[in-house]
């Protein structure tokens, strides 16, 4: 058994093996591989033994890939020409679509959709396929595709990140090495790109190491609850999508749901909810299975069955909140750099985008080995410039203009609109997600609201279902003989003012029944029980916490949800 | 001391299992893994060649992409490995299986042939036993414990009531239960060496198969129906408010059970 610790060189190195670094690797790759056919003929130097890694904590490729989805082509246009020739995993074109503004029992139909919501020519897409199928391309290129390896820490040299330690393999519960510990491996790379997905472990440190934000928005989030159902009969055209508003959330809460329609008589069913809610009680899973009672998704659903159930955060806080993503030694692509259209409920375009221009910068420093941070800097520049990149500047404040919820915000909606983007005041005030709370008694003027206050409902185990059996659809599972990944530093603020203020609001915004506050009834003691391994690894506990008193650090390698058609 | 070790892909204990309706066999499209059960066989296997030098062969039957299943096995540590792939085996019982890598192990040379104890799909456990006795040598079964010493194998073989020791000289067939060892993970640099270490695919005319003893046709288990399990109902919750001791006392009673 290795005891000591593996030191791998690579000269780059993703940390994350989603969309962005799978496309980024992709496109490197081939870039490598023209210049080494065209070197062959001109007699130019090549680029020979190249390494390009990328890491990831998931069980296999798209386990952890999760998204709505609808993708706009373009990005993946340049980066594989024929992609559809290729077999890429299209669901469905987009050729019909509507947005209805739903009301408990009744819908109203948007005349057309507005711009921003404009989906003709795109696609419905499953990102754990698209994933899958990327990670075939890679492949047959020759990338190195670790799975069930998690980045737990950057490796820095003076300031210049110098690669990333993957996690300890084999530690018990209570920290103990098994017989089968094996420690975690030093990556060393010339260049580090993290594309990390929302709200990433690694980056979240980088940033806040390297002082990435500066001047920066803080980051803002949406958390998407979603099911894939099997429908008795076509019901939904592959492609068909629908966007809603409204019902069930309260009129102080932001949020949308989604409809899409996908091969095969599957359906695609999800809700967003803004993480800037202040309601302590408000459940984003609960209030997923709300939405499904809807009479037009009960009447979609009606004699269906629930395939797959997944979660994930998006980060939503638009061009202000985009960090500064170049670095010595590095750069970040994707949802990892909030690169994300918020108004548009895109980021895959962005992330394809991201990566490919982040791909084309290492090329350009592999050619002229020259990987400092001037060249490094490129990128960044070229991210700014991009079309995706500029479209987000029309909606920058479109997220924190919907912060006091729907109504309001669609008024300012509007008005950016009208305004090319600006608001009455350019750049609208933002503050962390975990900062809206309010405590129950200011929520509710009661310290125990009603259930029908709350608005809890009852799982029928049929249309709508409790988090645990959600859970095990989305096939999530952990080591169990491992410590928790869910770190709670100071319980005495749960048992103490996060119970008095909140009641405990880990609990309800947790969509995977991670967080227990169980009572012993002999005695009234209170523990915090930590279900770690029903986690689907949204991140919004690390978000969303009042107390900012969660961190989210990745299990042991392969744990987490085993995602295939979401 | 050589060891062959025969692995199979299953799919993932965790995905829902389908059937193809004409044929019940299993759809393979959903995530496949090394069966749990042969990651015990292969770490049994690299243990012995740690502690004794030789070298571990990976023998495995299956579709083409169970390569990925045989290069985890290389990546823990095995050091070659054969792939009988064909698509005339398809839908092979537990006989033909057992006849195929019986042939395949006749080409080479060994001193062990490992198992797991059995498929998490197929859940014979059948193949084993029909390798050993097709290869004319001993077979242990269900093994908590392997020694070795010379030519000679010290075994535990686990029974209800606890273990029966057996000496048995080699050459012979084991296969080994959960928990005979804690299987290592792959390094990464185990899965890099694992794409660089000689994969050998056969098929059935280059092992000299008898392709009327193998694929679905001339199986000789059928499969006549198959229905999914019945949902598990939701159990009974006692709240024990001084009386639960008796509520379950009730309870027992009632679903005669005591």
């Amino acid at each position: 058994m290795t005891q000591e610790r593996d030191v791998l060189e690579v000269d780059v190195l993703y940390v994350g093996g989603g969309i962005a670094s799978l496309s980024s690797a992709l496109h490197l790759s081939n870039l490598v591989k023209a210049h080494n056919e065209q070197a062959a003929a001109t007699g130019a130097k090549r680029l020979d033994e190249l390494t390009i890694a990328v890491i990831d904590k998931g069980f296999s490729p798209g386990a952890h890939g999760i998204s709505g989805a609808v993708m706009a082509p373009g990005p993946l246009k340049d980066l594989v020409p024929d992609f559809v020739e290729k077999g890429a995993p299209l669901e469905g074109e987009v050729k019909k679509e509507s947005i209805f503004f739903l009301t408990k029992k009744r819908k109203l139909k948007a005349p057309f959709a507005p711009p921003p919501l404009n989906n003709h020519g795109n696609y419905v897409v499953s990102m754990s396929r698209l994933n899958q199928w990327m990670a075939d391309l890679l492949e047959k290129n020759g990338v190195d595709l670790f799975w069930e390896f998690a980045g737990v820490e950057v490796l820095y040299d003076e300031g210049k990140v110098i690669g990333v330690r993957t996690g300890d393999k084999g530690i018990d519960a209570k920290g103990e090495k098994k017989p089968n510990y094996e420690p975690g491996t030093d990556i060393h790379a010339g260049v580090t790109v993290f594309g990390e997905g929302s709200r990433g472990n690694l980056t979240k440190e980088l940033i806040a190491h390297l002082g990435l934000d500066q001047g920066a928005n803080p980051p803002a989030f949406e958390v998407g609850v979603k099911e894939v159902w099997e429908l008795p009969e076509p019901r939904l055209q592959p492609g068909e999508v629908v966007h809603t508003l409204g019902y069930p959330l309260k009129r102080d809460t932001f949020g949308g749901g989604f409809i899409y329609g996908m091969k095969d008589n599957m359906v695609s069913v999800g809700q967003l909810v803004s993480l800037d809610y202040s309601d302590p009680y408000l459940d984003p899973h609960r209030e997923f299975q709300k939405f499904k009672l809807h009479p037009m998704l009960a009447a979609l659903l009606s004699g269906g069955k629930l395939v797959q159930y997944g979660a994930k955060t998006v980060p939503v806080g638009g061009l202000y909140s985009i960090p500064q993503l170049s670095f010595p030694g590095g750069l970040i692509i994707g949802d990892a750099g909030n690169l994300f259209n918020s108004q548009k409920i895109k980021g895959i375009d962005l992330a394809i985008r991201s990566g490919m221009l982040a791909a084309r910068t290492i090329f350009d420093g592999l050619v002229t080995d020259d990987l400092s941070e001037t060249t490094l800097a490129r990128y960044a520049k070229a991210v700014g410039e991009s079309a995706e990149v500029k479209d987000l500047r029309k909606v920058r404040n479109f997220h924190q203009g919907m912060t006091k919820g729907l109504y309001l915000g669609m008024s300012k909606a509007v008005l950016q609109f009208l305004l090319g983007g600006r608001d009455i005041n350019d750049r609208l005030d933002s503050k962390p997600d975990w900062r809206h709370m309010k405590r129950v008694t200011e929520k509710y003027g009661t310290a125990s609201p009603s259930k029908e206050a709350i608005g809890e409902i009852d799982f029928d185990g049929k249309l709508t279902f409790d988090k645990e059996t959600d859970v095990y659809y989305s096939g999530a599972t952990h080591e169990e003989a491992q410590p928790p990944h869910l770190k709670v530093p100071d319980l005495n603020i749960c048992y103490g003012k996060c119970t008095e203020y909140y009641h405990n609001p880990c609990s309800r915004f947790c969509p995977a029944g991670v967080y227990e506050m169980t009572t012993d009834e002999a005695t009234g003691q209170r523990t915090l029980q930590i279900n770690f391994s029903n986690c689907v690894h949204c991140k919004t506990c690390d978000i969303k916490d009042p107390f900012e008193n969660i961190q989210w650090v990745p299990p042991e390698g392969g744990g987490g949800p085993k995602y295939t058609v979401m | 001391m050589n060891i062959a070790v025969c692995v199979k892909q299953v799919t993932d204990t965790e995905a829902t299992a389908k059937l193809e309706p004409s044929s019940w066999r299993l759809d393979r499209s959903v995530t496949c893994i090394l069966n749990p059960y042969d990651e015990y066989a292969v770490e049994e296997a690299l243990r012995i060649k740690e502690a004794h030098g030789g070298e571990v062969t990976v023998v495995c039957m299956g579709p083409e992409n169970a390569t990925d299943a045989v290069r985890k096995a290389l990546a823990m540590g095995a050091d070659s490995a054969v792939l009988v792939s064909d698509p005339a085996l398809a839908g092979s019982d537990a006989q033909a299986t057992a006849y195929v890598l019986a042939e395949a192990l006749k080409t080479f040379s060994w001193d062990l042939v490992l198992f797991g104890l059995r498929s998490t799909d197929g859940e014979t456990g059948c193949v084993p036993g029909a390798v050993a006795e097709k290869l004319g040598v001993p077979l242990l079964s269900a093994l908590s414990k392997v020694d070795i010493q010379g030519t000679t194998l010290t075994v535990h073989r686990e029974t209800d009531e606890g273990y029966v020791a057996y000496e048995c000289p080699a050459p012979a067939v084991l296969s080994v239960i959960k928990g005979i060892n804690e299987p290592r993970y792959p390094s990464m640099k185990g899965i890099m060496s694992a794409k660089k270490k000689p994969l050998d695919i056969k098929d059935v005319g280059a092992l000299g198969l008898d392709t009327t003893q193998v694929g679905l046709e001339s199986a000789k288990t059928r499969v006549l129906s198959a229905r999914s399990p019945e949902p598990r109902k939701a159990g009974v919750k006692v709240e024990d408010d001084g009386s639960g001791a008796e509520k379950i006392a009730d309870f027992l009673t009632g679903a005669k059970l005591v």
